[in-house]
């Protein structure tokens, strides 16, 4: 840990002071500040609108985060060929991947606790608002769809970094890391409509059923994350339901960075 | 000298974006409302292309239909909403609830206007059975139900079924199962349905709404003071009255209720008390 820690703090740093970082930041608060334009509009369902658009701010801006500072974090020490001078130092390759990736994730958790902080007061402000426009609200289920979030991008994130041990240009990096998202978000949604297709009056091979089948096994299932819609409308979860979910996560998110350190470890740099 | 050409180049831009952007957005109204583009994407395709977002799609698709009905009540020929219109206000409503089932302002929607003034009173029934298997706690969505199957539909065995699941529901108003065992006297549908939109008014906060509520009110509460006034008249006098003005002459009733809907109490050769402006009040075919 005292090897990786030099790392992460470094990496951290270096996200932070990206300039991206407020682009980002003045996007979502001009989405905060559209919420109450939105919100305001609905006839009742005020609260779960407010709700709706808060979180969907964060998340956005944490795709962004990943896709545009992430992957370049990775990038930037093999175009500018700085690793030459960490790899120099007494510290394995592996080492390098692991402490680059928890600088990441601790730029995802500060940001986007930040990002938190607005958005709680912005769904506040709503609140204070139109206090009788509020059904079943509740503020835990929030918190848990923002930590849900959070383990999102965390699992995006290594998978950027394990695209980025076997690429060469952070440019496919981002392309297959936008693809691996718009499928880890997609994937649950398609094998329930090709496993029951007569809902949208569609037929499906038994090919195609399978492919997707396997498919769900291999991609990341990024759509169990997103709990919006229940802390929408505060409905509460099952916590084993919580608790697998979580668990899914890390070993998923474990897996990807494990895999990208053995690749990273063979990998020639030019 | 270049300075004042640079501002008249851009005044002139200026001018040119809004002139260009006020006909574009002319033309294109126009061809939003070209007939037939009713297709709506169903819930279970919209939420595979809505990613993370399916909370924010239901949201904007509401709105979209919200918006479009705000913009009808400007419309001044008839019929104010065409019929293709309905259907595709009705789809709308149906992506925005599949995708979201919890969301309580479709099924709003659809109860004040797909019933009321599009004739769509099994369709929203529809709607709202979905809303009621999700919104558990809910008591309004089975109320709409039953009030449709009463009102339009003339079940009434039906409206006291729904009208006793809404009653079961914590919250809801205790009078609502009287209500439902009066429904089964066919002689109380009048004050039945006084009841029903004394209720559909409290609950009510849209302002266009709540009037058109309230004028309906208001037909029926004159209604019911003119059936229990010629109730009266018999059981005074052992007949009925030939005319409603009987009804003042033997000073059982001091004044006839005027009729928001602008027409004249009369009653018709059974002794019922109907106006002429009841065909305004012509309860929309059931398709």
């Amino acid at each position: 840990m005292t090897v990786l820690w030099p790392i992460t703090l470094i990496t951290f740093k270096e996200g932070i002071r990206n300039r991206a970082v407020y682009g980002i930041s003045l996007l979502a608060l001009l989405l905060f500040g559209a919420n109450f334009l939105v919100a305001g509009m609905m006839p009742r369902n005020v609260g779960k609108v407010a709700v709706d658009f808060a979180l969907s701010t964060i998340s956005l801006s944490g795709i962004l985060l990943v896709l545009f500072i992430g992957i370049n974090l990775l990038a930037k020490d093999i175009d500018r060929r700085t690793i030459y001078m960490v790899l120099a130092r007494p510290i394995s390759r592996s080492q390098y991947i692991i402490g680059k990736f928890f600088g990441m994730c601790l730029l995802i958790i500060v940001t986007i606790g930040l990002l938190s902080i607005l958005a709680a007061l912005s769904i506040g402000s709503l609140k204070a608002l139109y206090p009788n426009y509020f059904e079943r609200f509740s503020w835990s289920m929030i918190l848990l769809a923002v930590l849900f979030e959070m383990l999102m991008l965390i699992v995006l994130s290594a998978l950027s970094f394990l695209f980025a041990s076997f690429t060469s240009t952070s440019f496919i990096t981002l392309v297959l890391t936008v693809i691996t998202y718009i499928i880890g978000q997609s994937l649950a949604d398609v094998k329930a409509l090709v496993e029951s297709p007569q809902a949208v009056g569609i037929t499906v091979s038994p090919l195609t059923v399978k492919t997707v089948q396997t498919a769900y096994y291999v991609f990341p299932n990024l759509s169990l994350f997103d709990i919006k819609l229940q802390a929408a409308h505060g409905l509460a979860l099952p916590f084993s339901l919580v608790l697998w979910t979580l668990s899914y996560g890390v070993i998923y998110g474990t897996l990807a960075i494990v895999l990208a350190s053995l690749i990273f470890r063979k990998k020639e740099f030019p | 000298m270049r300075t004042v050409l640079a501002l008249c180049l851009l005044a002139l831009l200026g001018f040119g974006q809004v002139l260009s952007l006020m006909q574009a957005g002319h033309e294109r109204k126009a061809l939003s409302s070209q007939a037939g583009a009713t297709f709506v994407m169903p819930a279970p395709l919209f939420r595979i292309i809505a990613l993370e977002f399916d909370g924010l799609a239901s949201d904007v698709l509401f709105l979209k239909g919200l918006v479009f009905r705000g913009s009808t009540y400007e419309r001044t020929e008839r019929p104010i909403v065409k019929d293709w219109e309905w259907k595709w206000l009705y789809a709308v409503m149906d992506t925005a609830t599949g995708i979201d089932p919890y969301f309580v302002d479709p099924y709003y929607f659809a109860a004040a206007h797909f019933a009321w003034d599009g004739g769509l009173v099994r369709e929203t029934n529809v709607l709202l059975a979905k809303g009621m298997a999700y919104r558990n706690w809910d008591w309004m969505l089975p109320f709409f139900v039953g009030f449709n199957n009463f009102y339009f539909l003339h079940d009434n065995a039906a409206a006291s079924d729904y009208l006793m699941r809404s009653w079961r529901i914590p919250g809801a108003p205790a009078m609502l199962a009287s209500l439902a065992s009066k429904l089964a006297y066919k002689d109380h549908d009048t004050e039945n349905a006084v009841i029903f939109l004394e209720e559909l008014l409290k609950s009510t906060e849209d302002k266009k709404i709540r009037k058109e509520y309230a004028k309906r009110l208001r037909y029926m509460q004159g209604q019911l003071t003119l059936e229990r006034a010629l109730a009266r008249f018999k059981k005074r006098h052992g007949k009925m009255p030939q005319t409603i003005n009987d009804l003042l002459d033997r000073g059982v009733l001091p004044a006839v209720p005027p009729d928001p809907y602008g027409g004249t109490y009369y009653l018709d050769g059974e002794g019922r008390v109907k106006s002429t402006s009841e065909i305004q009040l012509l309860v929309p075919a059931s398709k």
